[in-house]
């Protein structure tokens, strides 16, 4: 035993222990993995024993396999089909993405502009306080008067939702960036936009992130709202139209497709997060 | 007085530095009868320098120290441009400090160095901000000024890949990237462990003794300022004043391992000492 330690050299006890960690956390995901699957797995089966036992009709609770049925045939359809997912979905990804770009865009613009002059600030506090504090899905029939039953409307919607985190959090980002930092580049003369593109904006970047982050999910909820007011297309209406008849297992088919494009749309922006900001939350000096 | 002027300084070898001497002695800075007052947030005013005054020799290295308080960094800050003076005049090269200088780099006591920035952005930020990032003379300084630090090869890494050491060394090239004549260092290495401190204290007087500048220095440590300094000012307690100047009249290069024990090293820590208590 001895013998065998002295002929081990340090950098192969480096590499090991390296592979051994490695190992270490393949294991823990792999076991992760195991246990949403179990989770998920059990959460059905509750879901299948609770509808058979208590009797629950289809048109309040449907089987877990009616909603898988449900949710099959829509996916497996030519993407132009009128009972597919996809033109509903493209048609509420569409009007929600071209919001979220409008209503982040001005929440960055606003934001920046509220935290670099005051006097912006003073005027614009109250109305961000009082329009933040408004539950802004109330104000759904009133865009849908202004903007009518079209895309414009749902853009509208999605692009109002998006501002307000975006508002908030480049504000609260800008502010946050470190005196010494500003010192610094006070110290270089550096004028009033310099400092902002240089230490502001990277500054407020994480924040920014999680403006974009809650931002892009508002912005769908926005899109589904004023398509409930009415619309010729888009996920909303497939609710809506599938609550009509209640075919319940149909609006969970969808509520499914909503929640799945609503979580890839979250590590998309977590994604974008991860390479732009990847300095954050390093140890600084 | 630019750096490719200089560039025969830049390859003197530590040898030869020590015995150069330096011919332009005449004052670069000259502070007289500074006032720094802060109001507190609680409405009080408190004197924070009082009647300073101070002359700094062209390429002297001059350590501030005091206790905490006393107003050292308020005197950087006056100097830097980063607040205005109540009273009294401060000028570099016979011309008034009212505001930040391009003659004037900054090392702060963290290294200050801008995480989103690779290193090689971060030391060219202050000739980006200058207008001059893409003068091909300049930047042949900095990779000058890079490798004379020992960053050479570290140009690409961000600075959370950095030790703190080399971290606070790539400040110490940014502050000189626009060849600055004052250098005004505010307690670099009060971050470091006192192992690196110490290193750092001969690459910083390598460095100095290379680029010729003209260093005011705050530190804590009464070795720290004997060791680089060519004088030590003492501070009092607030309201800050200037209580003694002292010479190190101790040759360059100095070496660590030589200096700290000597005579004249422990009898001037001692009156140092004395001082601050």
């Amino acid at each position: 035993m001895a013998d065998v330690r002295t002929e081990t050299n340090a950098l192969d006890l480096i590499a090991s222990s390296a592979a051994a960690a490695q190992s270490r956390r393949r294991n823990v995901r792999i076991r992760n993995i195991g246990i949403g699957v179990a989770g998920f797995l059990t959460l059905l089966l509750v879901w299948k024993l609770g509808v058979i036992i208590m009797k629950v009709p289809p048109y309040i609770l449907p089987a877990p396999e009616q909603v898988l049925v449900a949710l099959w045939s829509g996916i497996a359809v030519s993407p132009a089909s009128p009972l597919g997912w996809y033109l509903p979905l493209w048609s509420t990804m569409s009007n929600a993405l071209l919001g979220f770009v409008i209503g982040a865009s001005f929440g960055l613009l606003f934001g920046s502009l509220m935290a670099e002059f005051r006097a912006v600030e003073t005027a614009l506090m109250p109305y961000a306080f009082a329009l933040q504090s408004l539950p802004k899905v109330a104000i759904a029939p009133l865009i849908v008067i202004w903007c009518g039953f079209g895309d414009g409307s749902k853009v509208a919607m999605a692009a109002l939702l998006a501002f307000f985190p975006m508002l908030v959090n480049c504000f609260a980002g800008m502010r946050a960036a470190e005196v010494e930092r500003l010192e610094l580049m006070k110290s270089l003369s550096a004028s009033r936009l310099e400092t902002y593109y240089i230490v502001k904006l990277p500054s407020a970047a994480p924040y920014i992130f999680a403006g974009l982050d809650m931002g892009i999910v508002y912005a769908l909820l926005g899109t589904i709202v004023a398509e409930f007011l009415g619309a010729q297309s888009g996920m909303g209406v497939a609710i809506t139209k599938a609550q009509a008849v209640t075919d319940v297992a149909g609006v969970f088919a969808a509520l499914v497709v909503l929640g799945v494009t609503g979580i890839l749309l979250h590590l998309i922006v977590r994604w974008v997060e991860r390479s732009v900001v990847h300095w954050a939350n390093r140890g600084k000096h | 007085m630019s750096l490719a002027t200089d560039a025969p300084g830049f390859a003197a070898t530590a040898t030869s530095a020590a015995t150069r001497q330096r011919s332009a002695r005449d004052p670069l800075i000259v502070v007289e009868r500074l006032v720094k007052i802060y109001s507190t947030v609680a409405g009080d005013s408190v004197l924070a320098l009082d009647n300073v005054d101070l002359t700094v020799r062209d390429g002297e290295f001059v350590c501030l120290v005091g206790p905490s308080g006393c107003g050292k960094t308020t005197l950087l800050r006056l100097l830097a441009g980063l607040d205005t003076a109540d009273a009294g005049t401060s000028s570099l090269a016979g011309k008034a400090l009212n505001g930040p200088s391009p003659e004037v780099g900054v090392v702060f006591q963290q290294s200050n160095l801008l995480p989103w920035f690779t290193v090689m952005q971060n030391v060219m930020l202050p000739l980006r901000v200058g207008g001059s990032s893409r003068d091909a003379s300049k930047i042949a300084e900095i990779h000058k000024l890079l490798d004379i630090a020992g960053l050479k090869g570290f140009e690409n890494k961000y600075p959370y890949e950095l030790s703190g050491g080399m971290q606070q060394r790539a400040a110490i090239v940014r502050a000189l990237a626009r060849d600055p004549k004052l250098l005004l260092m505010d307690e670099p290495f009060g971050a470091l462990d006192a192992l690196t401190r110490e290193r750092m204290n001969a690459e910083l007087q390598r460095i100095w003794l290379a680029s010729k500048k003209t260093v005011v220095l705050i530190t804590h440590s009464i070795d720290e300022a004997i060791f680089l300094g060519d004088r030590v000012v003492v501070m009092s307690p607030r309201p800050g004043r200037i209580v003694r100047d002292l010479t190190v009249d101790v040759p360059r290069p100095r070496v660590a391992a030589e200096t700290f024990g000597s005579p004249k090293h422990v009898a001037l820590a001692r009156e140092i000492r004395m001082l601050l208590e």
